[in-house]
């Protein structure tokens, strides 16, 4: 087991190593360096940036620049947005939260539900109650974020006039405690919504399959033969085998979710992650760009690795040798 | 030898395939009793020959503008024209042709390398087959959208690159399935017969080995083309697209300002990705049912 665990974490450092060096090397073969950056807009002498470039050790060799920049992210710098004027872990921080608040609601509405859903159809098979429930799924799986995020905006508050749809408070507004979070709530509804319909879907198929995979076998016979109660039999016995791939899969699609997340804050000018990365992409902020993907990339190694160390606690019969 | 024969002349009987049942009839009879899937493909088929045909015939310039600027849907735009005055339906219609040469690309460049990778993989093993399945492993877990996002983003994405590098990423669960199926088939006496008659490893692998993978290798294939549609167009709306190719998520994304205002301009091109996602995952799962083994002779 512990040989396993000693696997996992190597394998999962190696990983984070990679997408380190692949944003190095991105932003080295990328056209022009950091001088060029920051300082082209300047009338400067070949002189002057030459000795910017030695200061900043960029003449040194490659492995050398290499090993610093691994130090620095290693430190948490991810580098410095010259159109922002701020670092960039900064600009994260204080931008990450909102995204957050913005996915664990959706994810906690998703997993209910789709969790329910996903039963309720695999108990059903090949009845009408599975395929409106699996027809739906593959509706809602389908639906681009973006475009479900713009038919919300259209039917909720261009005709309806029920919710807001850009930004996350009122603009101008200067609410506080109580006001202050109904009002941060109204602004969130649509998106999370659009983000829960999609997740929905994803977690109803996947429960779905997972729970057909587990109904043939011979441990739910057993249960059912000591004449345990069906919820019971489903709820308990089935679902927690069921949940391991569920979860597998679940954290192998964080990035596509995370995805989605992005482009449904673009829609709505939600002040998240996504919206930074947007405005990024057109300023051709480098720095931000790359640092989106050096953080997404290490939380989703990460998360993958800790589902698989969960299972070592959770399934008493998983002991990899 | 005689001991394993047995087993397998069971499994045909209890399979209840008739022997006069080639592959491809078994196939097409699980496939088309899955209606949605078989109205998916004619629909997809249909429009991959009226798209091009109508903007041939017609001549369609998705670029002409004109006064009507902001038009809603009518007779003349049946869905409205846009901020330059330009026909909606007319951009869509390239759009569409767009996003069904991505999502066929991306599929057969995906499939191809994992059909490829697959079988190099089960068959040779050794360090080559712990390469390619750990390269599988890294790409899985490695986020391929914001990957993607950022290669095209530095280096600039065009049409050609974005679906390139799709395909490069997309590989990893066909190469799991392939190789799964050659770890079995290469024991089989087919092989043994003809590396008896002296063919090389090359010519069993892609000869003899390869055409028996192709069912469950192709199974994913209208998968990773959905799947390619989303990508290229949420890199498209995100700004990372191609600026000289009419897509459907560029056009999302510029006319995403006049949603309140003119909701014709952002609706209808994403309606279309709506569709053809659709489309694409309803065949997807018909296709992965007829194809992957296990479904046979069910």
């Amino acid at each position: 087991m512990y040989r396993y665990i000693a696997t996992r974490v190597g394998q999962s450092a190696l990983l984070l190593l990679l997408v380190v060096s692949l944003s190095f090397f991105f932003i080295r073969l990328a056209p022009g360096d950091s001088v060029t950056y920051l300082y082209g807009s300047q009338q400067l002498t070949a002189e002057v940036l030459r000795n910017i470039r030695h200061e900043w050790g960029l003449d040194r060799p490659l492995w050398q620049q290499y090993w610093v920049y691994v130090q620095n992210v290693g430190r948490g710098n991810l580098g410095y947005s010259q159109i922002n004027q701020q670092s960039v872990t900064a600009l994260l921080r204080a931008i990450v939260p909102n995204t957050l608040l913005l996915m664990a609601p959706s994810i906690l509405i998703a997993a209910g539900a789709g969790v329910l859903f996903g039963i309720a159809a695999s108990q059903r098979v090949s009845r009408w109650s599975d395929y409106t429930i699996g027809g739906l799924s593959l509706v809602g799986y389908s639906t681009p974020p973006f475009w479900l995020g713009i038919i919300f905006i259209v039917i909720f508050a261009s005709h309806l006039r029920w919710l807001p749809t850009q930004g996350m408070t009122t603009l101008g507004g200067d609410q506080q405690g109580l006001t202050f979070a109904i009002d941060v709530a109204r602004h969130m509804a649509l998106p999370t919504g659009v983000l829960a319909w999609w997740y929905l879907a994803a977690f109803a198929r996947l429960t779905r399959a997972s729970m057909l995979e587990e109904s043939g076998k011979p441990y739910l016979m057993t249960a059912r033969m000591k004449g345990l109660p069906e919820r019971h039999v489903v709820y308990r016995h089935a679902l927690r085998n069921a949940a391991k791939p569920i979860l597998t899969i679940l954290g192998l699609q964080l990035g596509t979710m995370l995805a989605g997340a992005v482009m449904t804050e673009v829609v709505f000018a939600w002040p998240g992650m996504g919206r930074l990365l947007f405005t990024a992409i057109i300023q051709h902020d480098y720095p931000v760009v790359l640092g989106i993907f050096i953080l997404v990339g290490t939380v989703v190694v990460l998360t993958n690795l800790a589902v698989d160390l969960l299972y070592l606690v959770v399934d008493p019969r998983i002991r990899y040798v | 030898m005689s001991d394993d024969v047995l087993p397998r002349l069971q499994v045909r009987v209890r399979g209840a395939t008739p022997a006069r049942q080639t592959p491809a009839r078994r196939f097409w009879r699980v496939f088309t009793r899955n209606r949605g899937a078989v109205v998916s493909l004619y629909a997809l088929m249909a429009t991959s020959v009226v798209g091009p045909l109508t903007v041939g015939l017609l001549a369609i310039n998705p670029e002409a503008m004109s006064s009507d600027v902001l038009d809603p849907p009518s007779l003349r735009h049946p869905m409205g024209s846009d901020y330059l005055g330009r026909d909606v339906l007319g951009r869509v219609v390239h759009g569409i042709n767009t996003s069904l040469l991505v999502g066929a690309a991306v599929a057969l460049t995906a499939t191809a390398i994992g059909l490829a990778l697959g079988t190099m993989a089960g068959y040779r093993g050794g360090w080559l087959e712990h390469a390619i399945m750990r390269l599988a492993d890294a790409l899985l877990i490695i986020p391929t959208f914001f990957l993607v996002l950022s290669i095209a983003f530095v280096f600039g994405g065009s049409l050609v690159s974005v679906v390139v590098l799709l395909g490069v990423t997309m590989w990893p669960p066909v190469a799991r399935i392939v190789r799964a199926e050659v770890l079995s088939l290469r024991e089989e006496a087919f092989v043994l017969s003809a590396r008896a008659l002296g063919s090389s490893d090359t010519k069993i692998m892609f000869r003899e080995i390869l055409p028996s993978t192709l069912p469950p290798g192709i199974a994913m294939i209208a998968l990773l083309g959905s799947a390619g549609i989303l990508t290229e167009a949420s890199l498209s709306f995100l700004g990372v697209g191609d600026p000289n190719v009419v897509s459907l998520g560029q056009m999302l994304t510029n006319g995403l300002e006049y949603t309140t205002t003119a909701w014709w301009v952002p609706s209808f091109p994403g309606a279309a990705i709506f569709a053809l996602v659709l489309l694409m995952n309803v065949l997807g799962d018909g296709l992965n049912a007829a194809l992957s083994p296990r479904m046979w002779g069910r």
